[in-house]
């Protein structure tokens, strides 16, 4: 562990830490501009998507959702509850944050808040500097809003049959995603997602229920049936 | 508003998103809340991941319902393996347009 205490986070540092998460946006960050492009949008129309939401699952929900023709209630309550973890995040950052942030400032380095900021910036023991945090979130976003831009104009020179088959690029990233989960969790994750699974397949075919719905119902009572089947003492998360 | 239809939609998804990052930064009562709730809140992204894939990844291909499930698949499998997402993501692409040729 480095003496961090000892000198201030700075900007640079903060870009040189999220260098590897600007690797990691960017091809997921196309997947999502192929899907916009899928769904009938235009490329500012995806950029301002990537720009304004800055959420990887987040977004590719909402772009199911929008595309599935769900009521903006259903879209709102959806997002909202699959992008709930960021304010537990935010508040761990929060505590880590140095003192007398305010206005603008505050609000823009919480929207830089994702999975990945997080995990990078609370590896440092002493107070989070401005400049850090800004640097850091500033990398990773500009991989993320790049990568949809190129996404989207890489899908116009893609062949139909293969337009059909990049169909499946949301499905398969939420299952790369389901798979390290399960790696690094155990079969608590492949329980909690089959209850889940079913549950939003039932609601879906056999009650014909609106996707949007469909899916916070699905959502929540799987994670109430993982939070009454898992024992404090698993340390599941 | 015909114009834009996505618009709206897109400033919405928006706007939930921002708020649950602002939430933590202006109010502190996600500290306290109690344990089972806080628990269940925290599996809710693993929660959402059975919903984001079916019944959709079935639907979508109609009658070459197989083709996405099995390209999904690959994608877990390889994902498993190795810490990757791109990798997983490219191949059920190309795993999927096999099946569909």
């Amino acid at each position: 562990m480095k003496p961090e205490t000892l000198h201030r986070l700075t900007f640079k540092q903060g870009c040189q830490e999220g260098f590897p998460i600007f690797v990691g946006y960017f091809p997921t960050a196309m997947a999502f501009g192929l899907v916009c492009r899928d769904l009938g949008m235009r490329i500012w129309e995806a950029v301002l998507f990537s720009v304004t939401n800055f959420a990887g699952s987040g977004q590719f929900l909402a772009a199911n959702l929008i595309g599935g023709g769900a009521l903006l209630a259903e879209l709102f309550i959806s997002v909202l509850l699959v992008n709930l973890r960021y304010s537990f995040m935010g508040a761990e950052l929060n505590r880590n944050l140095e003192k007398g942030i305010r206005g603008w400032r505050k609000a823009l380095l919480a929207h830089g808040t994702t999975d990945e900021v997080f995990s990078v910036a609370v590896l440092h023991r002493g107070p989070i500097s401005k400049e850090y945090l800004a640097g850091l979130e500033l990398t990773a976003y500009s991989g993320w809003v790049s990568g949809t831009a190129v996404g989207f104009l890489v899908g116009m020179i893609l062949p139909p049959a293969l337009q059909l088959a990049v169909g499946v690029t949301l499905y398969a990233m939420f299952s790369s995603l389901l798979a390290q989960e399960f790696h690094q969790k155990g079969f608590m994750v492949l329980a909690i997602v089959g209850v889940s699974a079913t549950l939003n397949s039932f609601l879906i075919l056999q009650c014909s229920l609106a996707i949007g719905w469909s899916f916070v119902i699905s959502m929540l009572a799987a994670s109430f049936f993982g939070a009454l089947t898992t024992s404090d003492s698993e340390e599941v998360l | 508003m015909n114009t834009f239809p996505f618009l709206t939609p897109i400033l919405i998804s928006a706007l939930a998103t921002f708020l649950v990052r602002a939430l933590p930064y202006y109010a502190s009562f996600l500290d306290r809340l109690p344990r089972f709730l806080s628990k269940s809140l925290r599996l809710l992204p693993i929660a959402a991941l059975g919903p984001l894939i079916f019944p959709g990844v079935i639907l979508d291909f109609q009658e070459h319902w197989y083709a996405g499930l099995i390209g999904i698949l690959c994608a877990a499998f390889i994902a498993y393996r190795k810490n990757s997402i791109i990798i997983p993501i490219l191949l059920s692409i190309l795993v999927t347009y096999l099946l569909l040729l």
